[in-house]
């Protein structure tokens, strides 16, 4: 198809058509993105309408909620719990996952297959029906309710995508380099260090930031270990509590905040990301 | 590296150690996690009885709850799996047909992906509020561009059906893009020669999407329908925010391990979720196989 249009214009009729439909589909996508954005700069009488529409652009709109949020110790305090568990589940994965990926990507070690299925087959397990066990696990060691805990669960539920990324990122890197180095005489850990991880970093780069993605945005996991300790609460956790206590210019503003780094770096790991679904490793 | 298949199995662990951490971390949790849904569930909270007994499951189809958090999920999957190809498909087209700026457009369609779940559910929390909330005034007739379809305003969440429809709309919006990627790489994987070839035999549109895409995207629609459909069934945050009292399987188990503190029955339920999707899965492929067959004879 894509050869003969480009030779034989579309009648105009078609054109029309196609473009509405593009256009149609791109306000699907990028509205309820407005009225977030909308509902976060709103003041409190673009919501309380008492009877009027709401209207579509705020009358006065307004920064003031991003700064009464910002000025808000509790919005602090879940911001650097999400944070501290996030980036302790990209240390945690990493260190587990990189290794594993090496051997993966570099090695065709016997049973190889056996388990790149298992840890698929890891990630196929519901989540919400692996949860109670893991709850009931933690509590018998003593980690639920605690950062740890968290920080466990979500280590759980990136590893295999850690794995995944990184055997490609290992596996793109030419085999000559890693003989050449044996030939002068590195090691194994030597050729590792010194050649082989500098050269994975892009894609291990890619797959720490999914991993903190994940983390950041994860809800089950976090809200079953943590539930009943607000301290250790993350953002998704704190945004939920609050949905029917807080006005909705709060919650949107929060909403916002949440979703910013997310599609700030889904835009930077695109590649690697599209390569994942198709594979059917992500999802 | 050379692979010799007769290495000892020292030579083995000499070679591949840095993988155990990882293996052990993955596999220890998956044992674990099917050896404790498995215990819970055949235990009960009482005592008395002795450790493999049925009674959860039995005490589980006799709660109301449980039925229509079942149905809820039979028909949510139902209905969610083929709107979230379709969706998937139209958004696939689109970019597919598109050449001018195809790779913004793509990344303006990648955008739902790229937005916390809580977040499109919060949204629709708002949106969907009751008495306010814009949906309501839409619908109501409030604003000039649209007529008056309802008198008084709908409480969304507390209808089992309106609670179940904007679950699935935020299901469905926010994972398109996963639909969309997967069929998008099939169809690219097509050799645009046929449809040369079937434009000059003088194949209408209709005919070569019948019988050219469809048919040769076949693969990529199985893989949608299967990945899809595990979702549906496993689905917890939208309802869990949307929906209130009207349940899914993923929500009943938080209702009933935080809300009742029964965790026999919430296990109960998660191996009734995985004995779903595993029959789901069969079917789906079963179906696939026997469409493959009808499409390639004819």
């Amino acid at each position: 198809m894509s050869q003969i249009d480009r030779k034989l214009p579309m009648a105009v009729g078609k054109k029309v058509i196609w473009g509405s439909g593009i256009l149609l589909a791109v306000f699907i996508v990028l509205g309820p993105v407005y009225l977030l954005i909308k509902y976060s700069i709103s003041d409190v009488s673009s919501i309380n309408t008492g009877g009027e529409p709401i209207p579509l652009w705020p009358y006065h709109p307004t920064l003031s909620i991003y700064s009464y949020l910002f000025s808000d110790i509790r919005f602090y305090r879940v911001l650097m719990n999400s944070i501290i568990i996030a980036l302790s589940s990209v240390g945690l994965s990493m260190l587990l996952g990189v290794p594993a990926a090496y051997i993966l990507g570099t090695y065709r070690i016997p049973g190889r297959k056996t388990i790149l299925l298992g840890i698929i087959s890891v990630r196929l397990f519901p989540d919400i029906a692996s949860v109670i066990p893991i709850v009931q696990l933690f509590i018998n060691l003593g980690v639920h309710q605690t950062y740890l805990g968290v920080i466990m669960a979500h280590t759980l539920l990136a590893l295999p995508y850690v794995i995944f990324i990184g055997i490609g990122a290992f596996e793109s890197i030419p085999k000559d380099l890693e003989q050449q180095a044996w030939v002068m005489g590195a090691d194994r850990f030597q050729t590792f260090v010194k050649i082989l991880f500098p050269l994975a970093i892009p894609g291990l780069a890619a797959a720490a930031i999914y991993t903190f993605l994940l983390s950041w945005d994860e809800f089950i996991f976090a809200y079953f270990l943590s539930l009943g300790r607000e301290d250790i609460f993350t953002l998704t956790l704190y945004l939920n509590g609050i949905k029917y206590a807080e006005p909705q210019n709060l919650l949107s503003a929060i909403s916002v905040c949440l979703s910013l780094p997310v599609i700030i770096f889904t835009l930077m790991v695109q590649r690697y990301m599209v390569a994942g679904v198709t594979t059917g490793s992500m999802k | 590296m050379r692979t010799d298949s007769k290495e000892s199995f020292k030579d083995w662990v000499i070679r591949a150690w840095p993988l155990f951490p990882a293996a052990l971390y993955l596999f220890g949790f998956l044992i674990i996690v099917f050896v404790y849904l498995a215990c819970l569930s055949l235990s009960e909270t009482s005592i008395t009885t002795s450790f493999p007994t049925l009674n959860s499951f039995k005490e589980l189809f006799n709660d109301d709850e449980f039925h229509s958090a079942l149905v809820n999920t039979i028909v949510f999957t139902v209905i969610g799996t083929p709107l979230e190809l379709i969706a998937g498909l139209i958004f696939a087209m689109l970019v597919y047909r598109t050449f001018f700026m195809r790779g913004l457009i793509r990344s303006i369609f990648l955008i739902p992906l790229a937005i916390p779940a809580l977040v499109t559910a919060m949204l629709l929390f708002v949106l969907f509020d009751y008495p306010g909330g814009h949906v309501n005034h839409l619908l109501l007739g409030n604003y000039s561009i649209f007529p008056a379809v309802i008198d008084t305003p709908i409480g969304w969440r507390s209808s089992n059906l309106f609670a179940m429809g904007i679950s699935l709309l935020g299901k469905i919006w926010r994972d398109m893009p996963i639909s969309m990627l997967i069929l998008l790489a099939g169809l690219n994987s097509i050799d645009p020669e046929l449809f040369d070839a079937a434009k000059t035999m003088g194949a209408s549109l209709r005919k070569r999407f019948s019988s050219i895409i469809i048919p040769l995207i076949l693969p990529s629609i199985a893989s949608v329908l299967l990945l899809r459909s595990v979702e549906m069934w496993k689905e917890f945050i939208f309802p869990f925010v949307l929906s209130g009292r009207n349940r899914l399987m993923g929500t009943l188990i938080d209702y009933y391990y935080n809300g009742l503190g029964n965790s026999h029955m919430a296990a109960a339920v998660a191996i009734i979720m995985v004995v779903c999707i595993v029959v789901s899965t069969i079917i789906i492929l079963k179906s696939m196989e026997i469409i493959q067959n009808i499409l390639y004879k004819r």
